[in-house]
């Protein structure tokens, strides 16, 4: 039976690991390829790389970043940030990424997702959402998470797995880095309804919060200043989510 | 023991970089393959995969590799088929109607009947060979061999049991990367390059 993974995520800007509250107040939490190598051999399922600076300026120091991590490495990797067309999804693949994910680039142009899709196929593409909740829904949220979209966030992803999205990337602006655990409500909509592994994201607090996410329907959930700061570690979350009865990698 | 030279397919849409990695940790000495001239002096061949199989049988083609590729094999050189370069050895597939796969391997490859898809993550390889190791492995794709095939070796659960991994004489496929499949996929790779290095 497929595993649940646990995933540790490090967002980069200029070749360092940062970590702010709502993408905001950046502040420095480290060497990418040291925070790497710790959380691989402490048992994260996946890494994901999220460039936060996304300009075009820091496209080189990205790519960069993505291939020192990836050679570090022996488990799966996932990168995204400032993805415009489909050959930023092949360089950061020849960098070393086993997956890409495509935000904003694919919400202003949605044949973006096919195009990567047709050409590195699904398993390859993940459809990273930014929601918020608006009145008794959630919408999608752009630049950085700070403006609310008209577009439903649960439409979007639908369209996003039938445009041949193999995976999305939920992350609960309204959660995001204030630890109060995951959205749960937003994880069951969206679990409920997709036929892709979701990843969960924003709030990440504590071993049972993952655990909770996970048993939510979530397929992977995922922490970053939780781990960065040493609240709680990789192996101590996979024990609990395994004594929850949840099939972890061992 | 000298250091293997191996070949590694460069078709284009390949995490080409990730798997020659894995394979100098493994001991080999592994080059990227675009033309048929580039495939002589090999010890070994990897056919790795990152991308839609249509794409790959195409780039193959295109490349005019089918051929050099298919006489590596058949000379008995060790050979080892990743993901979707695994599904490139056998006779079809679903993800490709119409296009032609090596047929080096029996069988076709078809959408995995399960709830969610693709199958992303990691999951139990289970040997049905007495001489292959099982282990937690990471897969990321939607289409495999249904159980059942003459060369498997080993099956995984998704929905239903699928061949996880195949070997006919010298060429052995997997469906899950062993790049990324953490200490199990290290010894996968470690065992195929000491196979490579008895040729050199």
């Amino acid at each position: 039976m497929l595993a649940k993974r646990i995933v540790a995520c490090l967002d980069v800007a200029g070749g360092r690991v940062v970590k702010g509250v709502r993408f905001e107040n950046l502040r420095d939490a480290g060497d990418p390829v040291a925070n790497a190598q710790r959380y691989c051999r402490e048992g994260a399922d996946e890494l994901v790389v999220l460039d936060v600076s996304a300009t075009r300026e820091s496209r080189g120091a990205a790519l960069d970043t993505v291939a020192r991590v990836a050679e570090a490495i022996d488990i799966p990797l996932t990168v995204g940030g400032g993805v415009k067309d489909r050959d930023d999804v092949a360089r950061y693949l020849e960098a070393g990424a086993d997956k890409v994910a495509v935000n904003s680039a694919a919400l202003a142009d949605p044949g973006l997702i096919e195009r990567c899709s047709e050409r590195f196929g699904a398993q390859c593409v993940v459809l990273s959402i930014d929601a918020m909740r608006v009145g008794d829904g959630y919408h999608i949220a752009t630049h950085g998470g700070s403006v609310p979209h008209a577009r439903d966030a649960l439409d979007w992803a639908l369209e996003g797995q039938a445009r041949g999205a193999g995976e999305v990337l939920l992350t609960s602006i309204d959660r995001d880095g204030t630890r109060s655990g995951f959205d749960l409500d937003l994880i069951e909509l969206f679990a409920h309804r997709l036929r892709v592994p979701l990843v969960a994201s924003g709030g990440a607090r504590g071993a049972t919060c993952f655990a909770d996410a996970l048993l939510a329907g979530a397929d992977a959930a995922l922490g970053a200043s939780v781990f960065h700061d040493g609240d709680c570690t990789l192996g101590g979350v996979k024990a609990f989510c395994r004594s929850a009865g949840l099939e972890i990698r061992t | 023991m000298e250091v293997p030279r191996i070949a590694v397919l460069a078709l284009g849409a390949s995490n080409t970089a990730n798997i020659c990695t894995g394979l100098v940790r493994a001991g080999g000495a592994p080059f990227a393959v675009r033309t048929p001239a580039e495939l002589e002096g090999a010890d070994a061949l990897v056919i790795p995969g990152v991308a839609n199989v249509a794409f790959l049988i195409d780039a193959l083609d295109a490349a005019a590799l089918r051929e050099p590729v298919l006489r590596a094999i058949a000379s008995g050189m060790p050979a080892l088929g990743i993901c979707a370069g695994f599904q490139l050895c056998f006779e079809g597939s679903d993800e490709a109607p119409g296009a032609r796969g090596l047929g080096v391997l029996e069988g076709r490859v078809e959408t995995l009947r399960a709830r969610k898809l693709p199958h992303v993550g990691w999951n139990r390889v289970e040997p049905l060979a007495p001489d292959f190791a099982g282990g937690w492995a990471y897969f990321a794709h939607s289409f495999a061999v249904a159980r059942g095939a003459r060369e498997a070796v080993a099956l995984t659960d998704h929905g239903e049991r699928f061949v996880s991994a195949g070997r006919r004489e010298n060429l052995l496929g997997v469906q899950f990367h062993p790049e990324r499949s953490g200490a199990y996929g290290a010894a996968l790779l470690e065992d195929f390059v000491r196979g490579a290095a008895v040729r050199c």
